[in-house]
């Protein structure tokens, strides 16, 4: 779970690089793109890993929420927490959810849409008013599922020391709303006709 | 402080054993003393039921002073009740309110059968211990206490964790019945100090290993444990073992 979260956060990292290329104009993209996929077997090699781990992901989290619940068979008259902010610990598997649901539909788009140009694409996917809507929804959930995950994750590999926990639960809070930031604003950019 | 007297409402799990099936019944107190403790209040209930024929609640305690470990229940849907850092034992009737409504339920998992009303077999904790908490020790004349020079921070560290009195609260507010604070402390409290290295390894497998044998959920981290622990209990411990246990599993 933490080492395929890991690599997920790795990926999400090259892939905010690279869409970044579109606060400058489409025509960088374009032939960001072009240059991806000049090297078919690079490609091909990590698409295919990238699905490898999203199902390790995907798996072992539906594993881990089924047996939890087992856990858990017996529960409270009163359910409460003592602990405050539990809300995104406690909505992985929905999070990751509609996480599943937009990688699916993104790359139905992306990879799989007749389309001329990737750059032409973009620009007509945000041109609607709608899927910009449930671009940013998505990467809303993003940010709260990497709110818990990644400072989660952290633990799972026993990161945990006194002199560096401040540094982490910034960091924690951080991450999230930076990648927020970045992949959010994308839509947005082309919505306000301001992308080119 | 002065002590004040409340009326309460309890609603209170009744089973008879550990195959029935068990449902809430409600009690009326009056004239409860703010000055008491959770469990003198139950006792006040007892007295009253035993009067009237009735079967009294059953509930666990030994020593009433926060150290042994077999005082529980959750109170209002927290372990130990509302109090931070407060054995049930130790929570006072003061933190409650006149008329208060209190649903009181045993620690519960699937790892912790309930034997009768709030008492709960936590004997799967027990069974954690035995897989490996323990040190060996050569038979002989009593070494010096001061013979191993340990660093103070470090002997800081694993009282903390020894500061675990075994409770299960941890378990029962886990959202995944997990047990994972509780094999932590144990596992943090032995590796840290020079007695314990010689099982350092086989003792991580041993635990973690039995922990899930005995129907344990998984640890995702959502720190119920630690804000429910009467000790506070640090979930670092957490954190140590698995990092315990990974280089047990990598490194043989
Ligand atoms: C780019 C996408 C994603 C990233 C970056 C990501 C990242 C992470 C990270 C870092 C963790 C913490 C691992 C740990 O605590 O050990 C995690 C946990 C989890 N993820 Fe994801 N994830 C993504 C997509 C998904 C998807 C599509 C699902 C599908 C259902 C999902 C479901 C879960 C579940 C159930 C957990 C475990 C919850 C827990 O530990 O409490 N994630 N994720
Ligand atoms: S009765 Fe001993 S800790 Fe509560």
């Amino acid at each position: 779970m933490a080492c395929s979260g890991f690599l997920l956060i790795l990926f999400l990292c090259s892939h905010a690089a690279g869409n970044a290329t579109l606060f400058s104009s489409v025509a960088l993209f374009q032939a960001y793109a072009d240059m991806l996929h000049s090297h078919p077997l690079i490609v091909s090699m990590f698409s295919k890993g990238l699905l490898l781990v999203f199902i390790i992901h995907i798996v072992t989290g539906a594993l881990l929420f089924l047996q939890n619940r087992r856990a858990r068979s017996q529960g409270y008259k009163v359910q409460r927490r003592a602990v405050k902010n539990s809300q995104a610990s406690a909505t992985m598997i929905y999070s990751g959810l509609t996480i599943l649901l937009f990688v699916l539909l993104h790359t139905y788009v992306v990879s799989f849409g007749n389309h001329k140009t990737i750059g032409e694409t973009i620009v007509n996917l945000f041109s609607s008013f709608f899927v910009s809507i449930f671009y940013i929804v998505s990467f809303i959930g993003l940010a709260i599922h990497l709110s818990h995950g990644f400072w989660s994750m952290l633990q799972t590999f026993g990161i945990n020391h006194p002199r560096y926990n401040s540094f982490i639960q910034r960091l924690s809070y951080l991450m999230p709303i930076f990648f927020l930031l970045i992949f959010g604003s994308i839509p947005l950019l082309f919505l306000f006709g301001t992308g080119q | 402080m002065s002590t004040k007297s409340i009326d309460l409402t309890l609603e209170i799990w009744r089973q008879k054993d550990s195959k029935s099936k068990g449902d809430f019944e409600k009690y009326s107190l009056e004239n409860i003393s703010t000055g008491m403790s959770f469990l003198e209040m139950l006792d006040v209930l007892n007295e009253n039921l035993t009067g009237r024929g009735l079967d009294p609640v059953a509930f666990d305690h030994d020593c009433r002073e926060g150290i042994c470990g077999m005082c529980g229940a959750v109170i209002n849907g927290i372990a130990h009740g509302p109090e931070p850092e407060t054995t049930l034992c130790q929570l006072h009737m003061r933190h409650f309110n006149d008329g208060d409504i209190l649903v009181i339920e045993p620690f519960r998992s699937r790892a912790f059968p309930i034997h009768k009303d709030l008492i709960t077999d936590r004997s799967a904790l027990d069974r954690i211990i035995q897989a490996g908490g323990y040190v060996s020790v050569n038979t002989g004349g009593t070494p010096d206490g001061n013979a191993i020079p340990i660093p103070s921070a470090t002997a800081e560290s694993a009282m903390d964790a020894a500061a675990c009195i075994g409770c299960g609260a941890c378990v029962a507010s886990c959202p995944n019945g997990a047990a994972m604070l509780f094999t932590g402390a144990k596992i943090s409290q032995l590796s840290l100090l020079p007695q314990g290295q010689p099982e350092r390894k086989e003792r991580a497998m041993a635990m973690v290993t039995t922990m899930d044998k005995e129907g344990f959920g998984n640890c995702t981290n959502e720190r119920e444990c630690e804000a429910v622990c009467p000790k506070r209990v640090s979930i670092a411990n957490i954190a140590r073992m698995n990092r315990e246990f990974v280089k047990a599993a990598l490194l043989g």
